[in-house]
């Protein structure tokens, strides 16, 4: 019976996922934990900016391009204006990603920025001013990503519609040719 | 944080049988194509295409010659349709067990390279400095976060009591103190990009780093006024040109005597830190 199923797609790039999650998670146990065993807020502070920081350069430069093939960054041009690039692979590529790897990326990428969020709201309630600068800054870096690579998505699939299109405009035209060579 | 480097090897819009068909040609050529600027570590990048402006595509750079058996994966895996470009970047990114590690570290080295040379270009005297505005053009955050947090743990260090208290009031002080200034300077009509402010004024904390750094390990009140005051007027000179090539003349004083503050009040917490 179980010969029938079609096999489970297994994680492409299981050392890039594993690198994905880590930093993140990381940085969150660091910070939840380390409230009932570290004493000072320095080396909290620090060290979970730290993770976050490299979490942040992670998925920007290595795990955003081989996950989901998006990239995006800033350049500063011959003008001395800052422009934003983002980019994606060409369509068939995408349509190839491993959906598994895509789907951890990015349900990691919002459940980290969620939490961060209700660390957030935690040291509001308490008033800790100087744990909320943690927080502050470690959900920064998350949001940034997100809109970073959703912006590459919409970019993505603008392209697709352009491509499909293009592909249907000319089938079409084609198919008229032969139409009338026929005729 | 850091910035990308697009590795340009070829100015054409493909195909999709063309762009593999370099991927088996990238490695009798890519020691050749290199940028001018700072090499690309031999990171795995996908080939990328774009929908409006003809940009050049990315070609795949497999790891270096450090790890042969990749290459002869390549082709071998791009050949079935099946695979997508990003399965072979795959392969090549992880058949090997420390490849993962490997690209990482030159990237790491990469972005370190990248880091140096931005201090030297912002806070030690160059004669052959390009026009200032335009210097610091491959802005980073790393160095500032460095340095901010370095003068954080400094001023912790060197305080007897409070030392927490100390070091978040410092990160935060320089941190919005950053943020303003470049606000400041945006809202005096000048020309600067947000990002690339931040950095220089991160990048201009290196000599109170020094300074700070001295304070510590030397107890004496007089060398270390002496010192802060040496590293102030240092700080005050990196940050001079870029900020007042950004903004009107008529409005430098406007724009430069709020990031003078800055640095005084953060040499006085030096001094004053026991």
């Amino acid at each position: 019976m179980d010969s029938m199923q079609p096999p489970v797609e297994n994680y492409a790039n299981p050392r890039t996922c594993l690198f994905h999650v880590l930093f993140k998670g990381a940085a969150l146990a660091f910070y939840i934990l380390s409230a009932l065993f570290i004493d000072s807020f320095v080396i909290i502070f620090v060290v979970t900016v730290f993770l976050a920081a490299l979490d942040f350069w992670v998925v920007k430069n290595v795990s955003g391009r081989i996950l989901v093939g998006l990239r995006w960054w800033n350049e500063i041009n011959e003008e001395g204006e800052s422009i934003w690039k983002f980019e994606c692979l060409d369509q068939e590529s995408l349509a190839r990603m491993n959906k598994k790897d895509s789907w951890l990326f990015w349900w990691t990428l919002y459940l980290t920025a969620v939490a961060w969020l209700f660390l957030a709201i935690f040291s509001l309630l308490r008033f800790q001013a100087d744990y909320l600068l943690v927080v502050g800054v470690c959900l920064t870096l998350s949001i940034a990503n997100i809109v970073g690579f959703t912006k590459c998505r919409k970019d993505a699939k603008k392209q697709i519609q352009q491509f499909a299109t293009q592909t249907i405009a000319s089938r079409f035209t084609s198919s008229l040719q032969t139409a009338f060579s026929v005729v | 944080m850091s910035q990308e480097d697009t590795i340009p090897l070829h100015h054409s819009s493909q195909s999709d049988i063309d762009e593999i068909e370099n991927l088996f040609n990238v490695p009798v050529h890519a020691a050749t194509v290199l940028p001018a600027r700072p090499p690309s570590p031999p990171r795995v990048s996908i080939p990328v295409s774009h929908s409006s402006t003809p940009l050049p595509t990315y070609q795949k750079v497999p790891p270096s010659s450090s790890s042969p058996p990749v290459v002869p994966a390549v082709p071998a895996a791009a050949a079935p349709t099946g695979r997508s470009s990003i399965g072979v970047a795959a392969d090549a990114f992880g058949s090997p067990a420390d490849t993962l590690t490997e690209p990482v570290w030159d990237t790491v080295k990469r972005d370190l390279a990248r880091i140096v040379s931005n201090l030297k270009l912002v806070v030690f005297p160059n004669p052959f400095r390009e026009d200032p505005g335009r210097a610091l053009r491959d802005w980073d955050l790393w160095g500032p976060f460095f340095f901010i947090v370095f003068l954080g743990l400094t001023l912790s260090w060197s305080a007897s009591v409070k030392k927490s208290e100390v070091f978040a009031v410092a990160f935060a002080i320089l941190a919005a103190g950053a943020i303003i200034l470049t606000m400041n300077v945006l809202l005096l009509g000048g020309h600067i990009i947000f990002f690339q402010s931040l950095s220089l004024l991160g990048y201009c904390l290196f000599p109170l780093d020094v300074g700070a750094l001295v304070g510590l390990l030397i107890g004496n009140v007089m060398v270390k006024i002496v010192v802060v005051a040496i590293t102030f007027a240092w700080s005050c000179w990196a940050a001079y040109p870029f900020m007042s090539a950004a903004v009107n003349p008529r409005r430098k004083a406007l724009a430069l005597y709020p990031v003078f503050l800055m640095y005084v009040s953060v040499g006085f917490f030096i001094i004053a830190i026991d």
